[in-house]
């Protein structure tokens, strides 16, 4: 049986297959997959959904191996081998608000999609605030008046300069990540550990 | 009505498989002369919580009892045994048990398993009935493809201890060689050596057959330490081996995931879908609580996930006979000439495929009597 790879779909999807594509690996079945979640290379088989779910897939043994972003892994904690970063997808998180904004004297509200991250990073500084979930477009939770402040990605910084919003403090970093399932690295070695070794060897080089 | 989340009910072939399992898992035990031994399904926290067992009470099913101390339901039969035969004489003993744990960070809630404890007995022969008895159980419940890994916790600790790491900076350490997280190891490790850190590294991916252990011999040449270490595993290998297993393989970069865990771990992996069948290993640290200096080593079976496993056998005969109110003491007398058989009676038959043979109750000359039909 081939081995079987979760992709996170989307911007991480596109930047994965330049980077397959540069370690010689077939990529044509994956080009042209439309709206297909399942693609069968000669040597694997794929299949396609959200980070998270990327990281259940591989927990539970569905999926050998993951791409995911270290994001989405520090924020669910996911029971997988975190083997090594991959050479593309790089973030940082970022506490941002409004420019010029006052604080108000009392507890903080800070919207955010990583309600974890953001617990983990307020408990660090000592100090007590509210966290807002939201499920994305969390810019707006400052214009709005929903939240004080957000924790969210950055990437660019562009999303947030267009919606008026100023970084006040950059705390982690991190880009796309290589996962495995912690049966299939030992169970299916032989198969996976080449696999892994070109992975690890093109992420090296660039 | 509904469940709450992780509770499920169970019918038919899973139940079916699971008792079997289980009475296999008592036979085997019993010829190997363990002693059964049961504890209550509710406990005091601090039984699994404390310093040594250090499990963590957020993944547990707990309330307070009326004097304001935290009870659980059983998240873990290891711990639970140690307070049981703590307090007995410290001699040989070998104890096999069987029932539920409670956890909340599984997919379900409770789960079955089935397990052994081996205490005051010389390490290697505790280790050895240990791996020996599972070999045993598995064969004799007809699962015979799986892999067995060995890892050591001393080799990481030995690894670690010239670089006098402080509870918290070991504490990450491990977690990131618990992860394989190769990259974090070098962050955490930068301002040491770059020799130990590239040792360390590499021993994140010190996994595979037994050349792994030749490999190392040559690696760790100069430490007599780490030598014994894999001599020991080769040993055990060794012994496996001679009871015509094949696949066992070494994780030599294996980290303990239960801070009682001290020297030999060993799991059991179902080699179709990877699911991890039995893990267990030497413990002898968590006598210390009881001030007990002793040998101590066990392990413990997933039971439903056996069960999922096993071979559904067929091969009894199924029969049904039709009869009547007034017929059913006549049907239920021919049942006794069938004893090799599953009989059913119906009166009215429906579901016929299921059934072998059909049987019906007829009235013959002012008699009863029981005719194929």
């Amino acid at each position: 049986m081939k081995p079987v790879i979760a992709l996170t779909k989307g911007r991480l999807e596109k930047q994965f297959l330049q980077f397959f594509k540069s370690l010689d690996y077939d990529v044509e079945p994956l080009l042209d997959k439309g709206r297909k979640l399942q693609i069968e290379t000669s040597q694997f088989s794929f299949f396609f959904a959200k980070g998270v779910d990327v990281t259940t897939y591989v927990e539970n043994g569905i999926a050998d191996l993951g791409v995911v972003g270290g994001d989405t892994l520090i924020e669910h904690k996911p029971d997988v081998y975190n083997l090594f970063p991959l050479p593309f997808g790089q973030c940082r998180m970022a506490l941002a608000t409004k420019a010029n904004y006052e604080w108000p004297n009392r507890k903080k509200r800070i919207a955010s999609t990583f309600t974890n991250i953001t617990k983990d990073y307020f408990k660090e500084k000592g100090e007590s605030v509210d966290i807002i979930r939201l499920e994305g477009s969390v810019e707006l939770a400052p214009i709005l008046g929903l939240a004080d402040a957000i924790v969210d990605i950055v990437e660019t910084g562009t999303t947030l300069k267009e919606n008026g919003l100023v970084i006040e403090d950059e705390f982690l970093s991190f880009s796309a990540r290589l996962i495995a399932n912690r049966s299939s690295l030992k169970v299916k070695r032989d198969q996976l550990v080449p696999v892994i070794e070109r992975f690890k060897e093109g992420a090296r080089k660039k | 009505m509904f469940l709450p989340a992780g509770s499920q009910d169970e019918t038919g072939v899973q139940i079916a498989n699971r008792l079997k399992a289980s009475e296999i898992f008592r036979k085997v035990t019993e010829k190997r002369n363990f002693k059964a031994i049961s504890t209550p399904v509710v406990e005091y926290a601090h039984t699994f919580t404390n310093k040594i067992a250090g499990m963590d009470l957020q993944s547990m099913l707990k309330w307070f009892n009326s004097e304001g101390e935290i009870e659980v339901l059983r998240p873990d039969w290891t711990a639970a045994v140690a307070r049981a035969i703590a307090k007995q004489h410290p001699s040989f003993q070998k104890w096999a048990y069987q029932g539920s744990v409670f956890r909340i960070d599984k997919d379900g809630t409770e789960s079955r398993q089935a397990g052994i404890e081996i205490v005051h007995a010389d390490p290697f022969l505790g280790e050895s009935e240990c791996l020996l008895t599972a070999v045993d159980y598995l064969k004799n419940i007809d699962i015979n493809n799986y892999v067995i890994e060995l890892g050591h916790t001393r080799i990481f600790e030995q690894m670690i201890a010239p670089l006098q790491l402080n509870q918290k900076e070991e504490e990450a350490l491990r977690s990131a060689m618990y992860d394989k997280r190769m990259d974090l190891v070098e962050d955490l490790l930068i301002n040491h050596s770059s020799e130990i850190k590239q040792d360390l590294v590499s021993l994140i991916d010190a996994y595979g057959g037994k050349e792994v252990i030749s490999q190392y011999e040559i690696v760790w040449a100069d430490q007599p330490e780490l030598l014994s270490i894999l001599d020991h595993i080769r040993k055990l290998i060794e012994l496996l081996e001679s009871t015509g297993l094949s696949e066992i393989i070494v994780d030599l970069g294996r980290v303990k995931n239960l801070p009682y865990y001290d020297g030999i771990m060993f799991r059991g992996f179902i080699t179709k879908d990877g699911s991890t069948c039995f893990s267990g290993g030497r413990y002898d640290r968590l006598y210390r609580q009881f001030e007990q200096e002793t040998s101590a080593v066990g392990l413990a079976f997933d039971v439903d996930l056996l069960a999922q496993h096993m071979i559904t056998e067929n091969s009894l005969s199924r029969g049904c006979i039709i009869a009547a109110p007034e017929t059913h003491a006549i049907a239920e007398k021919y049942r006794s000439e069938l004893p090799e058989d599953i009989v059913d009676i119906q009166y009215k038959l429906e579901n016929e495929a299921v059934y072998h043979t059909v049987y019906e109750v007829i009235r013959e000359n002012n008699q009863y009597k029981v005719v194929r039909k």
